[in-house]
C-alpha cells in the first residue's frame, strides 16, 4: 500500500508539470494562429489551477486580452505578473500601454511606498527571521550571566529592533495600496458610489484597469480606497483582486 | 397652618381670576381682525406662514382656504392675555401654512372671521413665488397636509411636516419632525427621534437648539423641531415614518397611589390630564418618572421619474443651479497642470452634483477632480460645491473649452445645462513629436475618462505583444511567505535551538549555583570550628576531632573535594606540608581516631594547655 502511494505521488509529481508545459503550449499556438478567445480560455483555465500559475502565464494573457481589446483584464494579468515577478520588464512595458490605452486611474502612491517598496515583502519576511533569531540565540547566551556582555546584549537587542522595523514594512506594504487587497476594475468602466446602491451618489467613474484598494467588503459591493484619494462603493462583480 | 390655608384657597382664587379676566375680555374693546404673511416673496415648494391674529377672544375662521396654485392649512392656534391699565384683552392667532405649487403673484382673499356676534374680514393679501430658489430660510409647519396627528389630549407628541406631497426621483424634501412636550411636565429626551423610510436617501436629522413654546390647542407646549432633508430613489408612492422617540417625563401618580383632588378646571370631571393639580402646582405632590414612546402617524410622498432625454452631461443632480468657471494658472508650458475651479452653488441634491464635463477633451490630459462642498443651511441643500479638475494641454491652446453641467429643475420641470464661458490661456511648447498611443486613443475616448497618471510609452501595441515561451518550472504563488505552513514550520529548527540553549544555561547555572552553596558551607563550617577550638572546656576528644576537621575542610576547600574524603596523608600533600607540619597533621588524625575508637581515654590529662595552644596555632596556620 505504502509502495502504491510512493508510485502515485511520483506519477503526479511528474505529470502535472508536463500537463501543464502542454496546456501552455497549446495556449501560445492558439495565441500564434489568432485564435485569441480560445488562448484567452486556456490561459484562463491553466491560472485557475495553481501548479499552473506563472508570471510567463499571466503576462501571456494579458497580452491575449490587450488584443481583445479587454484593458480591464489585460491590466489585471499584467498586474498579477508583476505580482509573482516585480521586476518583470515586458509585463511592466506592456502595463504602461494598457493603462495608457484604457486611461486606467492608478492609486497615487505615497511617501511610505517609495520608502517600504525597496525590497519584497518576502525578502523582508526572511530578513526578519534570520535577524530575530540571531537576536533570540543572543540573548539565550548571553541570559542570566553576571557579569553581562554589553556588546552581545546590544547586538541582541539591535538584531530584535531590526526584525520589528522589518515586520513593520512587510505590514505597510500588505496593508498598502499594492498590498493584499489591490484589486483591478476588470469588467469595464464603473462607478464607485456613496452608498450600496446603484442609484446611490457617484464618487468616480473608474475606467477598466483602475486600481482600488478594497477596505471591506458587504454582500455584492466592497468599500474601496479610490486613485482620486477618496472612498466608494463598488460592485464585486466589476472588480478582481490581484491576487488569487 | 397658613400653608394649608392656602393651598384651600388656591383653587377659588384661581377660578375667580380666570371668571374676572373672562368677564373683562368679554367687555373689552371692539374685536379687530389682521392677517400677515411671514414672507412675502417665496419660491416654489417653500413654505411660508400665514397668521389670522384675533383681539377680542376667540373667533371661527376657516380650516383651509382655496386658491389656486397655493396649498393653505391651518396648523396651529396660540392665544394670549395682555393686560394694560386693567384693561385685560384676549388675542388669538391662527396659523397657517401656505405651501406654492407653481410660480406667479397670488392674492389670498379676505376671509371671514366671526368674533362673538359679528363678522370680520382680513385684509386681502399678495404673495409672490418665484421658479428659482429663495435664500429665505424654510418655514416650519406642515405642508400639503397634516402628517401627523396632534392628539390634544396627550402630554406629548410627534409630528412629522413634509413640505412637498410630490417631489422628483432626486428633488430635495425638506422634512421637519416636531416633538411636543406639554411645558408644565418636565421632559427629557432619552432616544430618537428615528425616522423609518424606504425609497428615499436622508440627510442627518438636525437637532434643535433649544426647545421652542408653542401654544397647541390652548395648551402651552415645548416643541423640539428637528430639521433634515430627503430625496426619492425611486419613482412610486412611499411613506415615511412614522417617527418614534422615547422620552422621559415626570408625571402625575396613578391614581391608585395617590389620591386625586379635583382640579377646578375639570369642571365636567372628563379626566383630562392637563387639569391634574400636579401640573398647576408641581410641588404640591410627587411625580414619577415615566418613559413614554412618541409615534407619530406616517407621510406619503409621490415620487415622479424624471423626464426622458436627459443631456449627456447630467448626473442626477435636481434644483436649481448655477456655475462659475476660473482657471490658474493662465500661462503655461505644454504639459503643465492647470488648475480649474468649478463651483456650482444654488439648492438642490448636492450628493449628486459631480464635476462639470468637458466635452471637448481633444489635446488635454484631465486627472480626477477633487471637489469641497460648503452648505448654507443646516440639512446641506443650500450651498455652493466646488471642483478642482487638474487640465494639462498636450499641445499649443489658446483657450480652456467650456466646461458642461447639466441639472433638472422641478419647477420649470426642465433639464438645464450649464455652460461656461472659453477662459483664454496661454501655452507654450510643442507638442510630443511622436503621438503615443494613449494620445491617439484619448482623442477618441469619451471625455470623460480620466486618464493614467503613468508615462507614456511609445511602444506601438503590435510590436510589444509577442509571448512568453518558456514556463518556469516552479509554480508561482501569490501567497506571501510568512502565510505558508512551511514558512511556520521551518521556525521549529531555530526555535529548538533557542530552548536547547535556554536549557543548558539554566543546568550550568543551577551546578553554579550548587557548587558556590557548597563552599560557602565549608567556609562557615571552617569558622565554626576557629571558634570551637579556642574554648578550653572541650573535651580531648572533641577538640583534635575539630582540629582534624578544621584541615579537611581547609584541604577540600583547596583542592575542591569533598572533606569526608580527606585523610592525613591526602591533607599535607595538598596543603604543601613540610616533614615537620606532616608528622603533626599524622599526629592530630592519630589522636583523633584513638579518642574517637579507643575509648581508653576521656581525661582532660592527655591533652595539657600548651600543647592545646601549639596545636591551635598549627591549625590557624594551615587554616590561612
Amino acid at each position: 500500500m505504502t509502495r502504491f502511494i510512493f508510485a502515485a505521488a511520483l506519477v503526479a509529481f511528474f505529470t502535472v508539470p508536463a500537463h501543464a508545459d502542454d496546456a501552455f503550449a497549446a495556449a501560445n499556438q492558439q495565441y500564434v494562429t489568432g485564435d485569441f478567445a480560445k488562448a484567452a480560455e486556456t490561459y484562463e483555465e491553466l491560472a485557475k489551477w495553481g501548479p499552473g500559475r506563472s508570471a510567463p502565464l499571466f503576462y501571456n494573457l494579458g497580452n491575449t486580452y490587450f488584443h481583445l481589446h479587454d484593458f480591464g483584464r489585460a491590466i489585471l494579468n499584467y498586474e498579477r505578473a508583476l505580482s509573482l515577478e516585480p521586476n518583470h520588464p515586458e509585463a511592466q512595458t506592456n502595463l504602461s500601454v494598457a493603462r495608457d490605452e484604457a486611461h486606467a486611474l492608478e492609486l497615487a502612491p505615497t511617501w511610505r511606498d517609495s520608502f517600504v517598496h525597496f525590497a519584497r515583502p518576502n525578502q523582508y519576511a526572511i530578513g526578519a527571521c534570520v535577524l530575530f533569531w540571531i537576536g533570540a540565540i543572543l540573548l539565550a547566551i548571553i541570559g542570566g550571566r553576571r557579569p553581562r556582555r554589553p556588546l552581545l546584549t546590544f547586538l541582541g537587542l539591535l538584531c530584535l529592533g531590526a526584525t520589528a522595523l522589518l515586520v513593520f514594512l512587510v505590514y505597510a506594504i500588505e496593508n498598502g495600496p499594492r498590498g493584499a487587497r489591490l484589486a483591478i476594475v476588470s469588467r469595464g468602466e464603473t462607478e464607485a458610489r456613496l452608498a450600496t446602491a446603484d442609484t446611490a451618489a457617484n464618487v468616480l467613474t473608474l475606467p477598466p484597469g483602475s486600481e482600488l484598494k478594497i477596505e471591506e467588503q458587504r454582500g455584492e459591493w466592497a468599500y474601496a480606497f479610490l486613485p482620486n484619494g477618496m472612498h466608494g462603493w463598488v460592485p464585486l462583480r466589476t472588480i478582481d483582486f490581484v491576487r488569487l | 397652618m397658613f400653608r394649608a390655608g392656602l393651598t384651600v384657597l388656591k383653587a377659588p382664587l384661581v377660578t375667580l381670576f380666570a371668571a374676572i379676566a373672562l368677564a373683562q375680555s368679554a367687555t373689552a374693546a371692539t374685536p379687530s381682525v389682521t392677517a400677515v404673511l411671514s414672507n412675502s416673496s417665496v419660491a416654489v415648494g417653500q413654505a411660508v406662514e400665514m397668521q389670522i391674529r384675533v383681539s377680542g377672544g376667540g373667533a371661527t375662521v376657516p380650516r383651509d382656504i382655496a386658491v389656486d396654485g397655493l396649498e393653505i392649512h391651518q396648523t396651529g392656534t396660540s392665544s394670549q392675555i395682555e393686560m394694560q391699565n386693567f384693561d385685560i384683552s384676549q388675542k388669538v392667532t391662527y396659523s397657517y401654512t401656505i405651501l406654492p405649487l407653481k410660480s406667479g403673484t397670488f392674492r389670498i382673499p379676505p376671509q371671514t372671521v366671526k368674533v362673538g356676534g359679528s363678522s370680520l374680514r382680513t385684509p386681502e393679501l399678495e404673495l409672490t413665488v418665484t421658479a428659482g430658489s429663495s435664500s429665505g430660510s424654510m418655514n416650519s409647519g406642515h405642508g400639503n397636509a397634516p402628517t401627523g396627528q396632534r392628539q390634544n389630549a396627550k402630554l406629548a407628541f410627534a409630528e412629522i411636516l413634509v413640505t412637498k406631497p410630490t417631489a422628483y426621483v432626486g428633488e430635495i424634501v425638506p422634512v421637519e419632525v416636531r416633538l411636543a412636550f406639554y411645558s408644565h411636565a418636565r421632559a427629557r429626551l432619552v432616544e430618537g427621534p428615528e425616522i423609518p423610510s424606504q425609497g428615499f436617501t436622508m440627510q442627518k436629522l438636525q437637532a434643535p437648539d433649544q426647545p421652542r413654546m408653542e401654544t397647541i390647542s390652548g395648551n402651552p407646549y415645548q416643541v423640539l423641531t428637528f430639521k433634515t432633508a430627503i430625496a426619492g430613489a425611486r419613482p412610486g408612492k412611499f411613506e415615511i415614518g412614522p417617527v418614534q422617540a422615547g422620552a422621559i417625563m415626570i408625571v402625575p401618580r396613578q391614581p391608585g397611589s395617590r389620591p386625586r383632588s379635583s382640579s377646578p378646571f375639570d369642571l365636567f370631571n372628563l379626566d383630562d390630564p392637563f387639569s391634574d393639580p400636579f401640573f398647576t402646582d408641581p410641588y404640591s405632590a410627587l411625580g414619577q418618572q415615566e418613559k413614554i414612546t412618541l409615534k407619530s402617524e406616517p407621510a406619503s410622498v409621490e415620487v415622479k421619474p424624471l423626464p426622458p432625454n436627459a443631456p449627456p452631461s447630467f448626473a442626477g443632480a435636481v434644483g436649481n443651479f448655477s456655475l462659475h468657471v476660473d482657471a490658474n494658472p493662465k500661462s503655461v508650458q505644454v504639459g503643465d497642470p492647470i488648475t480649474v475651479t468649478a463651483t456650482i452653488s444654488g439648492r438642490g441634491n448636492f450628493d449628486r452634483v459631480t464635476a462639470p464635463a468637458l466635452p471637448d477633451a481633444k489635446g488635454w490630459h484631465s486627472y480626477p477632480p477633487s471637489s469641497k462642498f460648503k452648505q448654507d443651511d443646516d440639512i446641506g441643500i443650500s450651498g455652493s460645491k466646488s471642483f478642482d479638475v487638474v487640465l494639462s494641454p498636450n499641445e499649443r491652446k489658446d483657450s480652456i473649452p467650456p466646461l458642461e453641467f447639466s441639472y433638472f429643475d422641478p419647477v420649470s420641470e426642465k433639464y438645464v445645462s450649464l455652460k461656461s464661458s472659453a477662459i483664454p490661456i496661454h501655452v507654450e511648447g510643442e507638442a510630443p513629436a511622436a503621438a503615443s498611443p494613449a494620445a491617439s486613443v484619448q482623442s477618441s475616448a469619451a471625455p470623460a475618462a480620466a486618464p493614467s497618471a503613468t508615462p507614456q510609452v511609445s511602444a506601438k501595441p503590435g510590436e510589444i505583444l509577442s509571448q512568453l515561451d518558456e514556463r518556469p518550472l516552479g509554480a508561482g504563488s501569490f501567497t506571501p511567505l510568512f502565510l505558508t505552513k512551511n514558512f511556520w514550520l521551518a521556525q521549529l529548527v531555530p526555535l529548538f535551538v533557542v530552548i536547547g540553549l535556554l536549557i543548558w544555561r539554566r543546568q550550568t547555572a543551577r551546578r553554579r549555583n550548587a557548587s558556590a552553596v557548597r563552599i560557602a558551607a565549608l567556609h562557615r563550617e571552617a569558622d565554626d570550628l576557629r571558634r570551637k577550638l579556642r574554648r578550653d572546656d572541650s573535651r580531648p576528644a572533641d577538640f583534635f576531632a575539630d582540629a582534624s576537621r578544621a584541615i579537611q575542610i581547609k584541604t577540600a576547600l583547596m583542592s575542591n573535594t569533598d572533606p569526608e574524603r580527606i585523610d592525613a596523608a591526602a591533607a599535607a600533600k595538598v596543603l604543601r606540608a613540610d616533614q615537620n607540619a606532616d608528622e603533626r597533621i599524622r599526629r592530630i588524625f592519630d589522636r583523633r581516631d584513638e579518642l574517637r575508637y579507643s575509648g581508653s581515654s576521656n581525661g582532660f590529662d592527655l591533652l595539657g594547655p600548651d600543647e592545646r595552644e601549639q596545636l591551635i596555632q598549627f591549625v590557624e596556620e594551615l587554616a590561612r
